[in-house]
């Protein structure tokens, strides 16, 4: 059964992960300590406005989205570039090959485990920790399950492009240099670093044109414009992310089709 | 100095976590606080001489990779004295480390993007050897291998062969007085194997290196080592020269038997049936002796008999009358079965000892 | 003091020989370079667009906010050039691979640090010298003897407290199994350095100063050059406080590698 196949897999990368014993709680004590320093930057920064609202962002908006960006950051990355560029330059790769699940699946559900429990262990404390401290700012509502849903169509689409990136590993030995190019187009332009709502005018256009805002950008929003936004208008936005999840996924799959020609050309 | 390593009742003993099975085990470890202490050397003693090559066996996980690394000062005993070169290892690791060469496996100890001569060169600065003595040093590695196609190779570029190589005289090359070599022929075909262990003894006879090597291959001690120490379980089982080893297992011959014209073709069951009615044959005529029964890998029934007990001859005789034997084949015991032997059956070696 | 030329002699060497074996790899060194100089191209660009929403971040402006993250780049250079090794620790860790560093008569410390030279900090350098002399020429700042010759002790000092923050990260993969998260955290505290600790309350501005001095790192400094007159009275120690933390990150490495044995095998 595939199913089966799939769930010991998950299985397995959520007994990894707890394997970690401490460093769970760093991850935890880590979010926290950059809860603190976010959060007083930003009030800093508000100070200097008196407090207003900046292009539709008040103070409490900017922090529920930096700081939820970052956990969802944790439970997001899977480092998988360096995965595939290592286990390319090792030749691990063949054994990879070998199984009988097809490799863009293995890597997917492989990751997945470790992506749930980060959720847990850091994801949901660090939201919790943000609802007391913003007095209840994030709208508990319908919304929520639009973020999971998001959230779960982001870490897709997130995983489609670190696997495209990670093929091109296969003709470079520079996975190092390609790795931080991705992460530094990644959440700069899927409105990590910054939110996109203060990028100005045209650099904003050009952002919702490309796929990288709907990892962050469109989950974080269903958090912090949770009461505004209407039914229909959370529908198209899922909707753009499933389309561009597919395509990703499309063109990530025929990429290495096309690429692991390179593999048994030259043997690993 | 009469030794250049004493080991007196060393203990290493590890502290390690109680892991509990399955996704609720990994989830209570994550509050366990359940230890328990791993004895991995028990009460081990020894006494090696300067220019002595001796074998350090025993199966996986047996305490020979701890000892090695106590010896070389990376590792601290629980208990017990550690004398090498006159010094005790962990406290000095440093002075200690630049009168040892160590190879550890497959684990190459060379800088991985440098050309093989850059790294010797590093060595010999590292170590502060002289011009002249590291200048002699290479010519006898050049009359002893073909290492000179190698010197302008980066080691991330060789083969596993090749490799070793390179770090066997890497660890040479700063004329240590002893050489712990862990595994050296791991994984390598069989010439290679050849060359790394004439390498060894050649080195060994030039310098008078004394050189520690664990091995799995009993080819290594036959071509190496004059003397074994056995351990398992990290404690001792044998410390003596092979000669002694052999000869008192070498009572011991095999007696190698074809009961069908083509046993090759047999299926596995049907050469296990046909090794049970030889076992039922001796067995009823010398129930009250000692015998190993296996399969060889054509097919052949091989009976391990200890001819202080009884001479082959009469089991051979007893089995011909009782079944027809197709052909017959003698083997003295090899150190293979020397050793498989003692790690099988470690009280016969107290006797031994 | 000859242990320290034989040190020194043995360094160089290694280095060059790592540099030569990198420039082989052409197409490697372009690509990662890029990769550093992006890096440090979104940063810039992050402070831009913040600056034009708000105009000033707790009293300091744009320009001198560049010259804290200009100066912060340049301070980071020792370290991505001379110790990035530490990155790979805890898989050497992991692995029993680190075991090989064991054995050699020299310092554990310094035989695995020599080990990498890492030329893309290079980039980074130079993006942050560019910075620096941007913010200058719009602060207005004087050139003077005293103002280059304060810059370069800062630099070092800043240095040396971000070299040992990461060293004691690094250090430990020694008792923890996957200390990966430990570095990327540590790694984002340094990257907070390039704010002014002055927005932070009282109880983090005294964190951020003794027990995780990420204050050290750019603010401090930076203050030196760019409002002289406000300088806290800390900051005069700030090279030897440097020096003293990094010693205790060495000394906390080395512990962790003596209780170092090699996992397995």
């Amino acid at each position: 059964m595939r199913i089966k196949a799939y769930g010991a897999l998950v299985r397995a990368s959520v007994m990894d992960f707890m394997q970690f014993r401490l460093a769970a709680f760093v991850m935890l004590l880590g979010n926290i300590i950059y809860l603190i320093v976010i959060y007083n930057l930003w009030r800093a920064i508000y100070a200097s406005v008196d407090n207003a609202t900046i292009n539709g962002m008040s103070f409490n908006d900017t922090m529920i989205y930096l700081v939820l960006a970052s956990a969802q950051f944790t439970f997001m990355e899977a480092y998988l570039v360096w995965e595939m560029g290592r286990s390319i330059q090792s030749g691990k790769i063949v054994l990879n090959l070998l199984k009988p699940i097809s490799y863009d699946k293995y890597l997917l559900f492989g990751i997945e485990g470790g992506n749930l429990c980060a959720f847990v262990v850091t994801f949901i404390p660090t939201f919790i920790i943000v609802q007391i401290i913003t007095k209840g700012a994030i709208h508990m509502g319908v919304n929520l399950l639009f973020y999971l849903a998001a959230a779960l169509f982001g870490m897709i689409i997130n995983f489609a492009i670190d696997f495209f990136v990670g093929t091109i590993c296969l003709y470079t030995e520079s996975t190092w240099g390609i790795n931080i190019m991705k992460e530094v187009v990644v959440l700069f332009l899927s409105g990590a670093t910054v939110p996109l709502a203060f990028f100005p005018g045209t650099l904003k256009k050009i952002a919702m044109f490309l796929p990288f805002h709907a990892i962050y950008n469109t989950p974080l929003t269903f958090l912090t414009k949770g009461e505004e936004l209407g039914l229909g208008e959370s529908f198209i936005m899922l909707g753009e992310q499933i389309l561009w999840a597919v395509v990703l996924l499309i063109i990530g799959k025929i990429f290495w089709k096309l690429s692991e020609r390179v593999i048994t050309v030259n043997g690993g | 100095m009469e030794y250049v390593i004493e080991l007196k009742n060393v203990d290493k003993e590890f502290k390690v976590l109680n892991r509990h099975e399955g996704l609720k085990g990994s989830f209570q470890d994550l509050f366990s606080r359940d230890y328990k202490i791993i004895k991995a050397v028990n009460n081990v003693s020894m006494n090696i001489k300067p220019g002595e090559i001796v074998g350090y066996l025993g199966p996986n996980g047996a305490g020979k990779s701890t000892t090695i690394k106590m010896m070389t000062g990376v590792l601290q005993p629980t208990r017990g004295e550690i004398v090498v070169n006159g010094k005790i290892p962990y406290k000095n690791r440093t002075a200690n480390a630049q009168n040892i060469g160590v190879v550890f496996g497959q684990r190459s100890q060379l800088w991985w993007s440098l050309p093989l001569i850059e790294s010797f060169k590093l060595l010999k600065d590292i170590y502060g050897i002289s011009d002249k003595d590291y200048k002699d040093m290479l010519t006898l590695y050049e009359s002893l291998v073909d290492i000179k196609e190698l010197y302008s190779k980066p080691v991330r570029q060789m083969s596993l062969g090749q490799r070793t190589l390179s770090d066997i005289l890497a660890a040479f090359l700063h004329n240590p007085p002893i050489v712990f070599l862990d595994e050296p022929t791991i994984g390598l075909d069989v010439s290679m194997k050849a060359k790394i262990r004439n390498l060894i003894k050649a080195l060994n006879k030039e310098k008078n290196t004394t050189v520690i090597l664990t091995t799995h291959d009993m080819g290594d001690v036959d071509a190496l080592c004059e003397r074994i120490v056995i351990i398992d379980k990290g404690t001792m089982l044998y410390d003596n020269d092979i000669e002694h080893l052999r000869s008192f297992f070498g009572a011991y011959r095999t007696l190698l038997i074809k009961t069908k014209k083509r046993p090759e073709e047999l299926s596995e069951e049907e050469r296990k049936s046909e090794l049970e009615s030889v076992e039922t044959i001796v067995k009823e005529d010398f129930a009250d002796k000692d015998f190993t029964f296996s399969l060889s890998d054509e097919g052949w029934c091989s009976v391990l008999i200890d001819e202080s007990q009884v001479r082959l001859m009469k089991v051979l005789n007893h089995i011909q009358e009782k079944m027809k034997v197709y052909d017959v084949r003698l083997e003295e015991i090899s150190t293979e079965s020397v050793i498989r032997k003692i790690y099988e059956d470690a009280e016969n070696l107290k006797k031994a000892n | 003091m000859k242990r320290l030329g034989f040190y020194i002699s043995i360094y160089r060497k290694i280095i060059i020989q790592d540099i030569k074996s990198k420039m082989s790899y052409r197409s490697d060194f372009i690509i990662s370079m890029i990769g550093m100089i992006l890096t440090d191209i979104s940063e810039l660009l992050a402070f831009y667009i913040m600056f034009l929403n708000f105009p000033s971040v707790c009293g300091w402006t744009y320009h001198e906010m560049l010259f804290l993250y200009g100066f912060s780049l340049v301070a980071l250079t020792p370290l991505q050039c001379l110790f990035d090794n530490n990155w790979h620790l805890r898989h050497y860790v992991y692995d029993g691979e680190f075991i090989k560093y064991c054995f050699r008569p020299i310092n554990i410390f310094f035989y695995y640090i020599s080990e990498d030279f890492d030329t893309k900090g290079l980039g980074q350098f130079f993006v942050g010298m560019g910075t620096i002399v941007y913010a200058w020429y719009k602060l207005d700042l004087p050139v003077t003897f005293i103002n280059i010759a304060a810059l370069i002790v800062a630099i070092f000092a800043a240095s040396l407290f971000m070299v040992a923050i990461m060293n004691i990260a690094a250090a430990s993969c020694f008792f923890l199994t996957n200390s990966g998260y430990i570095m990327v955290t540590m790694n984002k505290f340094r990257d907070y350095a390039k704010y002014p600790v002055t927005i932070f309350p009282i109880f983090f501005r005294i964190i951020f100063t003794f027990i995780i001095p990420i204050a050290f790192i750019a603010y401090f400094p930076s203050l030196v050059i760019l409002r002289p007159q406000e300088i806290p009275f800390l900051t005069w120690f700030s090279p030897v406080y440097g020096l003293i933390f990094f010693y205790i990150s060495y000394r906390i490495w080395m512990w962790g590698a003596s209780k170092y044995s090699g996992t397995g095998s």
